[in-house]
């Protein structure tokens, strides 16, 4: 299994223990509001775990983000298959400021998405997104996804928008 | 490298991904409903992914224990400090109500409190118990713990924990 996926700027690569503090930076500022660990240090570390948890699990998960050359994460995106989750994501969250407005994001997107269809051969992808994280839906919308309104919900007490990604051109 | 416990009865063993379905039969179990309350499958199954991560963070853990003479799982048991806790934790929990009444949990709880110390080289373990776990209680009392007062407390549903904190029985300072 490919732990790691190489684009233009970026490396894309399991997480380790040592991420926890760049995770931590995030869930403690103002950018985590729409995530449910925001501002809680208990559940931050549980989502932590769970994420190197996912890894050990699957074979698989969601990656973190490097620009080439600094092993700094200041991403995580990638496959999020919990069980009863209704169909697989590709989920992302962008843990730092200076991945604004540099289409990191968008890069590290596309890489996860096509990985998630040519490797693991997944036969479609959507992404889970909270209705008020504007940032993420313009993500969504830049990378191509349609807002599919009839899809299941993940946690239907607590509705959000799904975003389905086209396979990419070329993709097996 | 995977960290392994040998009791006369017991093995405590660090658990791995081919787990996730004994772990998951506990959890969708009636005496975890009893204890946690329902939940649903993706809280189940993060809990599990979180024990394995905890691993990974911290290099400890709580491990799943075996019974030697049958290769059931009965419980998860161990050393946690994750961040958020008042202090580093001596964990328990008992998988089944067979298991119950045998010893196994004083057995394992001891092997846990001696690891945490002599092999973790902890200066102090608690175990956070609710008021009403008397079973719990009892055990905590049983391998010598003794309620501190002054300790932090968690806080579940409302309900503050006592805290019981663990001698260094035998294990050299």
């Amino acid at each position: 299994m490919t732990d790691t996926l190489q684009t233009t700027r970026l490396t894309l690569r399991r997480p380790v223990p040592s991420d926890w503090a760049a995770f931590l930076d995030f869930m403690m500022s103002d950018r985590s509001t729409a995530f449910g660990s925001h501002k809680d240090l208990a559940r931050a570390f549980r989502s932590f775990a769970a994420e190197l948890g996912h890894w050990d699990i699957f074979g698989y998960g969601m990656w973190a983000v490097t620009l080439r050359g600094d092993d700094t994460a200041i991403g995580l995106i990638g496959p999020w298959t919990p069980p009863d989750w209704p169909e697989p994501e590709v989920g992302w969250m962008i843990l730092s400021d200076k991945a604004e407005g540099t289409g990191i994001a968008t890069e590290a997107a596309r890489a996860a998405i096509r990985h998630a269809y040519e490797v693991l051969g997944w036969p479609t992808v959507v992404s889970y997104i909270g209705p008020e994280n504007t940032r993420s839906i313009r993500l969504a919308e830049k990378l191509g996804a349609n807002l599919d309104p009839e899809a299941p919900q993940p946690k239907p007490d607590a509705p959000v928008l799904v975003y389905r990604h086209p396979r990419p051109a070329g993709a097996a | 490298m995977t960290v392994t416990i040998q009791t006369p009865r017991l093995t405590l063993r660090q658990p791995d991904a081919s787990d996730l379905d004994v772990f998951m039969a506990y959890t969708g179990g009636d005496r975890f409903r009893r204890e946690r309350g329902e939940k649903p499958l993706p809280d189940q199954w993060s809990y599990f992914a979180t024990l394995l991560g905890h691993w990974q963070i911290c290099g400890f853990g709580r491990f799943l224990v075996t019974v030697k003479e049958t290769d059931s799982v009965i419980g998860h048991i161990g050393p946690l400090f994750p961040a958020g806790w008042p202090e580093r934790e001596i964990a328990w929990h008992l998988w089944s109500d067979e298991a119950v009444g045998k010893g196994y949990a004083f057995e394992a709880a001891q092997a846990a409190v001696r690891h945490a110390y002599a092999d973790l080289g902890w200066d102090t373990a608690v175990s956070f118990i609710l008021p009403q776990n008397t079973r719990s209680r009892r055990l905590a009392e049983r391998l010598g713990a003794i309620i501190d007062p002054d300790a932090q407390g968690m806080s579940f549903d409302g309900v503050t924990t006592l805290v019981y904190r663990h001698p260094k029985h035998g294990v050299a300072a």
